[in-house]
């Protein structure tokens, strides 16, 4: 009887209000695979189904045998070293698909006209410029244009992660391809307006860029 | 008017970056690297800025790893009791095994949401801290004023103690 209870679909009022989506056949496939790998102790690969035809399994997340730490480790914030050795923030190859990032270009359209209030084709370009300065980039198309190095012109793609010196892109082929700020002009297209962007003078972090003051200097050598 | 917001391109900045993690973990919840790089970028911003994160926001991102925290896609939520009634709702990050306790209790109210926080008065110093830090450099070796003149726990210096009977003179 408990069996026919966990299997039970959900009365549709229960998920009208709860706001339930059904998903693609696939992207349940993924989330199931994905919660099951995260809540099964000592999962194993992609044979998620075979431990689960013939034993019980738990679902409680045990964590492993309590060791102890030393008392130094008991600050909650990781050190750049550690950060490092976990790498928290690289992105696995297999998830350097193009299509899983266009709804995150869909949403930073969506960011960027509203940050530039309507986007409307009479707004001053220097209105713009300073908007754009102020604004996370992540999720914009990019692509190159000029470049010290000829083999990057030309390369274009999704914006995945911006780092002090270097541009993270996604293209449709399906790379990741890291472009060095420097020596390079890259454009962004939005709604009709493409701009320029210098990037020796783009050489900081994405979250340095929102507290600092640009100077505006003419020359721009490249 | 909304213009008159302050700092309002980086709270949009800040909004964007976590919906954009929100929109890498529904693609595919898998990849929480992404997220979490995004939202450590919120982190460093907001900090940078010195502007407040909404407390809702703060609790689904892992203090430590900075992971976007939803439960049971990256986080486990779970109740918990210590001996007594006290019930604790106890979320953990599956990435780097980080806890957060929240108590439960229906009748908390956030401190934004209590009327003393719309004041927006900061305690407004006595006037002698004004004068003194002003005129601190008359001791060189003093240590920093307003920390022995704002915290009465802490044992005054005796350069502390002269300069701040300098600084009720003056005024
Ligand atoms: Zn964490």
């Amino acid at each position: 009887s408990t069996e026919s209870l966990v299997q039970a679909t959900i009365p549709f009022e229960m998920g009208k209000i709860v706001g339930l989506q059904s998903q693609s056949r696939s992207q349940a496939e993924t989330s199931t695979q994905v919660f099951l790998k995260s809540s099964i102790r000592n999962f194993r690969g992609a044979d998620a189904t075979s431990p689960l035809s013939y034993k019980a399994v738990m679902l409680e997340y045990s964590r492993p045998k309590k060791e102890k730490v030393k008392r130094r480790s008991k600050g909650s914030r990781m050190n750049a070293a550690q950060k490092r050795r976990m790498k928290l923030f690289t992105i696995r190859p297999e998830h350097q698909r193009y299509e899983l990032f266009l709804p995150l270009h869909h949403l930073w359209r969506q960011y960027i006209t509203d940050v530039c209030s309507g986007l409307k084709p009479t707004s001053s370009p220097q209105f713009l410029q300073q908007k754009l300065l102020k604004a996370d980039l992540h999720g914009a198309v990019l692509s190159v244009v000029r470049s010290r190095c000829p083999s990057y012109v030309g390369t274009t793609g999704i914006l995945v992660q911006e780092f002090k010196h270097v541009f993270k892109i996604i293209t449709k082929e399906n790379k990741v391809k890291v472009i060095p700020k420097r020596n390079s002009v890259f454009s962004l297209e939005m709604g009709g307006f493409t701009s320029f962007i210098y990037g020796s003078r783009f050489e900081q972090r994405a979250s340095e860029r929102s507290a600092k003051k640009f100077k505006v200097r003419g020359t721009i050598d490249l | 008017m909304a213009g008159q917001i302050k700092d309002k391109d980086a709270y949009q900045r800040l909004n964007y970056l976590y919906q954009a993690a929100h929109c890498v973990l529904s693609q595919n919840p898998d990849n929480v690297e992404l997220a979490r790089f995004y939202c450590s970028t919120q982190r460093t911003i907001a900090r940078r800025l010195v502007l407040r994160q909404d407390p809702s926001v703060k609790r689904t991102v892992c203090k430590k790893c900075c992971s976007l925290l939803i439960p049971g896609v990256s986080a486990t939520t779970r109740q918990r009791r210590k001996k007594g009634k006290i019930r604790f709702t106890v979320m953990r990050c599956l990435s780097c095994g980080h806890t957060k306790k929240l108590l439960n209790n229906p009748d908390y109210c956030l401190w934004a949401d209590r009327p003393e926080a719309q004041l927006e008065q900061p305690p407004k110093l006595p006037e002698t801290t004004n004068i003194l830090s002003t005129q601190s450099f008359t001791c060189e070796r003093a240590q920093p004023v307003d920390q022995c003149v704002l915290c009465p726990g802490k044992p005054r210096t005796v350069e502390g103690e002269a300069i701040s009977q300098r600084g009720v003179d003056v005024s």
